[in-house]
């Protein structure tokens, strides 16, 4: 006699359950489709426009960021190195390459939510491509690493999990389909601990 | 068992249905969207400087080495006018969203005319009204249609070094989002 009621109850929860879970998953996953994706930094040229895709559009309203428009940058984020294990504080990072095509560039570590991580005063807790030492070729080496190092030094606290931010400011990328070949820095691990 | 499969498929699709609803449902309902926060900010046609700390809306400057200003307008019955010299900062750009914060229109100093911001941001019927009559103060200004009538623009300033800081600082305070009523 329970079994009418209990078959539409069965089906009502997993359609709620099932609908409210996976659109939030969806919304905390991913900033939408169309992404472009080198060496473990992605960035999403068309999040800002009219023609980004609805997931994008839920994404950006959820955030509620000031997003960069084409003609001013693009934003690479990267949560992975080379090896594709989480970025983590109580790890030292070589970020080492070149970046594409752009007249200026800002680095910064940040939280999840994209916040930048503050080590401390007078520490260096950002870079941009007019501070930064390169090699004769154009080339540069950054080692992100909560303690001092020799060349260019990105302090970071000793937190957990971070990302790193690359905006590329004035740059024909932020027109790039992800076809082209854009080189990007590749992050290595050089050491854990202590 | 039968019917428990049918309840399950049923849950399915209602499932997919509402993670549709949702999804084209959150821009509406967030009340944390950007075009909510920068009205937050204060009055219309004017910047107004964020700083490097999320402020009680929730806005910042986020880059340590950008300095940004936001400005809210609405131009139902005046077009608007942004206006600032850009002679002492290595990079400038702006950008400017609808009240969806779609991107509408967006440039950087390179871009400009002579390295100084001078856009006018106006409704269809009004840039066609601009066209009709053209004013010679206008001539070397950028017009840009936005589609509706509100929304917000967002400036900002490069500061590469501690030392560029206070040429950064009055680039903004500097910079003009103001009604056009003529020149």
């Amino acid at each position: 006699m329970f079994r009418a009621p209990l078959i539409i109850a069965i089906a009502l929860i997993i359609a709620f359950a099932g609908g409210v879970l996976s659109a939030l998953s969806m919304l905390n996953a991913s900033v939408g489709f169309g992404a472009i994706e080198v060496a473990g930094w992605r960035a999403f040229p068309a999040a800002q426009m009219a023609s980004a895709d609805p997931y994008a559009k839920a994404h950006r309203a959820k955030g509620g960021r000031l997003l960069y428009g084409s003609a001013e940058g693009l934003q690479f984020s990267a949560l992975r190195d080379a090896e594709g294990l989480t970025l983590t504080g109580t790890c030292s990072y070589r970020m080492s390459g070149r970046t594409p095509t752009t007249r200026l560039w800002t680095l910064y570590a940040a939280d999840a939510e994209g916040n930048p991580l503050n080590a401390g005063p007078e520490l260096p807790t950002a870079k941009n491509s007019q501070t930064v030492l390169r090699r004769r070729d154009g080339s540069f080496d950054i080692v992100i690493s909560r303690t001092a190092k020799a060349g260019n030094w990105l302090a970071i606290p000793d937190t957990g999990a971070f990302q790193l931010v690359l905006t590329l400011l004035d740059t024909p990328a932020a027109a790039s389909t992800g076809l082209s070949g854009l080189s990007m820095p590749v992050i290595e691990q050089i050491g854990c601990g202590q | 068992m039968n019917k428990l499969l049918y309840a399950a498929v049923t849950g399915r699709f209602g499932a997919i249905l509402l993670h549709i609803i949702i999804i084209l449902g959150v821009p509406h309902f967030t009340g944390r969207d950007a075009y909510t926060r920068v009205t937050s900010e204060g009055v219309p046609f004017v910047f107004h400087a964020l700083s490097a700390r999320p402020d009680s809306v929730g806005l910042s400057s986020i880059d340590p080495y950008l300095r940004v200003a936001v400005c809210h307008f609405d131009i139902e019955r005046q077009p608007l006018s942004l206006v600032a010299l850009g002679g002492d900062v290595d990079f400038w750009s702006v950008a400017i969203y609808d009240r969806d914060a779609n991107e509408v229109f967006s440039m950087n100093d390179r871009t400009s005319v002579a390295g100084d911001l001078d856009v006018l941001v106006a409704t269809p019927v009004q840039v066609a009204q601009l066209r009709k009559t053209p004013i010679a103060a206008l001539a070397e200004t950028i017009l840009v249609e936005h589609p509706g009538t509100e929304g917000y623009v967002v400036l900002r300033v490069l500061a590469p070094q501690a030392s560029y800081e206070p040429e950064a600082r009055a680039f903004l305070a500097e910079a003009e989002c103001l009604p056009f009523t003529g020149r």
